[in-house]
């Protein structure tokens, strides 16, 4: 054996020998090398050694040959090698070992500006390619709608199926304890000037406006956004979505199309479902904390709110699903062959996602400001 | 052929009544192997005949329903984990690259983890691993997704050898390559073998790999397994195994053991 390789942990390697002959015994391996290395060190300092005697020597292996060669270079003669060690040490011995070429160090002001104009580049092309892209779909949904033949209906519903109904208990439950938080910011922040029964007007409107739609549509591209990422760029790792060019059917009629108008369609929804949780988890909040009964509950509300407030949120809500789409599918046909590359786009798409919805909504919120809704 | 079993009869791995099921489907029906240090071993099979489930029994990565694997004589789940990396080394057939790490990082990252050798030694180990899976220097600094396939082979080679195993287990090692690339890394195999000594496991495909590089051939069929050298297999009288070594491509592969060159 040429290591006893039985008990691996327990190898060991000694120096025996006087002045500048000496000799190695026992396993000199991986585990040893480095402290034959240290032991070999202190020796050096009394004498240099002319030879080294391996004829002890019971196991050997390639780092403990690279460490032989090395001390064959410095011009130690190794005698009495063994015939089972002699083949690695020739070979380890005709090696080049070159050492390893390392990546060319950039100092650090220079990484930080190449950094940051790489990234404004990205930003660039990234907005470049929404663009274009938002007119490519726009063009096939046109195509489509006047083709109802490419509409695929089926694909639609199974889109709405999978956005939409599959996503109803998760955005329930988000909208109930979106109010519920609301409820009880307004409830302890309105208490001190005797007006906390206007929580119930604060709970309404924030989520018939804002929270109902916002938090919709932040579920949406964390859930569906991404799927749309990784569905779409785990075909294009696989060259499906080549296969569908070759066979003449265009990637973006046949993937991205369906996928928009179901999300389009979807998130109004989704919203309106959402919009209604929240009243309810308002009701929640004021028999709690402000003993008022649903009855009277629904009174306030009908008085606080307008259809406006309800138009308003659910306005926003298919151009977010657009977008959303938008950004999911762009970057499941981004992908590059590898796994890693999916994995990458799935977060940019659904990080992109969630900054273009909120971006917008504070657009959104300053606009109908100014008009007055 | 001359087989190094002859000399030494205890074996390194050893897999004793290995019984693996999925569903209603019994892959390996109390299946026997024993692997001797020094040889190269063969294992083929259909596809789906658990070939790569029987790699992965002897291992350690797959629990079998029955049965043991002994490492050494010691059973394998009993082995600790940096004792076992010191053992074993597996190239897996897509060659499972850590994608995040550069080659050389790949290569150094089991020496960082289970030695406590000085990082400029770990450096020149990694190097003269590289230089053995026949990769240039300038390899180093690459990143697994710029290799080719050939490469990434390679590369795996370089990394599974990190810590001089006594066993390399090799899964599909010339799958995918081209002819002359996969005939290099038959002539690595061989080398690896012949210089460090090391035991190699292979499951194969390739009647080339299989006719020029294996000392003795474990053939799955219907979840049971012979195993012989190739000479003695040539003979057998069982179905799949005398059209697996006699078909046109066998033939092909049978003409280039001399030449060592070729596909078909």
């Amino acid at each position: 054996m040429q290591r006893s390789s039985s008990e691996p942990p327990l190898s060991r390697v000694a120096i025996s020998g006087e002045g500048d002959r000496l000799a190695f015994e026992g396993v000199l391996d991986i585990r040893t090398v480095s402290e034959l290395k240290n032991a070999l060190k202190g020796r050096l300092k009394q004498a240099k050694p002319r030879a080294v005697d391996l004829g002890s020597l019971s196991g050997l292996d390639t780092p403990g040959a690279l460490f032989l060669r090395e001390l064959r270079h410095k011009g130690v003669e190794l005698t009495g090698i063994r015939a089972e060690h002699e083949a690695l040490l020739e070979l380890i011995g005709n090696l080049k070992a070159k050492p390893l070429e390392k990546p060319a160090a950039v100092p650090r002001w220079r990484e930080l500006i190449i950094r940051l104009g790489k990234g404004a580049d990205a930003a660039l092309r990234d907005t470049i390619d929404l663009i274009t892209f938002v007119g490519r779909a726009v063009s096939a949904i046109g195509y489509a709608v006047i083709h109802p033949r490419y509409l695929r209906p089926a694909s639609i519903s199974r889109q709405i199926a999978e956005t939409g109904i599959s996503a109803l208990p998760i955005v329930g439950l988000m909208a109930v304890m979106i109010s519920v938080v609301i409820g009880y910011q307004g409830v302890a922040q309105l208490r001190p000037y005797g007006g906390e029964d206007f929580t119930i007007n604060l709970v309404a409107v924030s989520v018939l406006r804002e929270m109902g739609v916002l938090i919709t549509a932040i579920m949406v591209a964390g859930r569906s956004g991404a799927a749309f990422t990784a569905e779409i760029g785990v075909m294009k790792a696989r060259e499906e979505i080549d296969a569908f060019t070759v066979m003449g059917m265009k990637p973006i009629e046949m993937l991205v199309v369906p996928r928009l108008l179901g999300l389009v369609i979807t998130l109004p929804l989704l919203t309106f479902f959402s919009d209604v949780m929240g009243l309810l988890g308002g009701a929640m909040i004021s028999q709690w904390l402000l003993n008022i009964s649903p009855m009277q509950y629904v009174d306030r509300v009908h008085v606080a709110v307008h259809t406006n407030d309800l138009l308003v949120g659910l306005i926003k809500a298919p151009i977010f699903g657009f977008l959303i789409a938008i950004v999911g599918c762009m970057h499941g046909l981004r992908v590059k062959g590898s796994a890693e590359s999916v994995g990458q786009d799935t977060t940019r798409a659904v990080v992109k996602a969630i900054f273009v919805v909120i971006v917008l909504d504070a657009l959104f919120s300053v606009l109908f400001e100014k008009l007055g809704l | 052929m001359t087989t190094p079993t002859q000399k030494r009869r205890e074996p390194i791995i050893s897999a004793r009544g290995i019984v693996n099921r999925f569903g209603k489907q019994q892959v390996h029906n109390k299946v026997s192997l024993d692997v001797f240090p020094g040889e190269i071993l063969g294992i083929v099979g259909g596809s789906g005949s658990g070939k790569s489930v029987l790699l992965k029994t002897l291992t350690g990565l797959h629990r079998p329903d029955a049965g043991e694997v002994l490492l050494n004589g010691k059973a394998i789940d009993a082995v600790d984990d940096a004792q076992r990396a010191a053992l074993i080394g597996v190239l897996f057939q897509q060659g499972a690259l850590f994608s995040s790490l550069s080659v050389a990082q790949n290569i150094i990252l089991p020496m960082r983890e289970h030695t406590d050798l000085a990082v400029e030694d770990q450096e020149k180990i990694a190097a003269i691993k590289l230089e053995l899976a026949g990769l240039p220097p300038d390899a180093a600094i690459k990143f697994p997704s710029e290799l080719s396939g050939g490469m990434v082979k390679r590369v795996a080679f370089a990394r599974a050898l990190a810590l001089d195993p006594r066993i390399l287990f090799l899964d599909e090692p010339t799958s995918d390559l081209d002819p002359l690339t996969a005939s290099g890394i038959d002539a690595l195999i061989q080398q690896l073998n012949d210089s460090l000594d090391i035991t190699v496991v292979i499951v194969t495909h390739d009647l080339n790999t299989l006719f020029t590089v294996c000392h003795r051939v474990a053939v799955l069929v219907d979840g049971k397994i012979i195993v012989d050298t190739l000479d003695n297999l040539m003979r057998c009288k069982q179905p799949w195994i005398r059209e697996f070594l006699h078909g046109p491509r066998a033939q092909g592969a049978l003409s280039a053991r001399s030449r060592k060159h070729g596909n078909r």
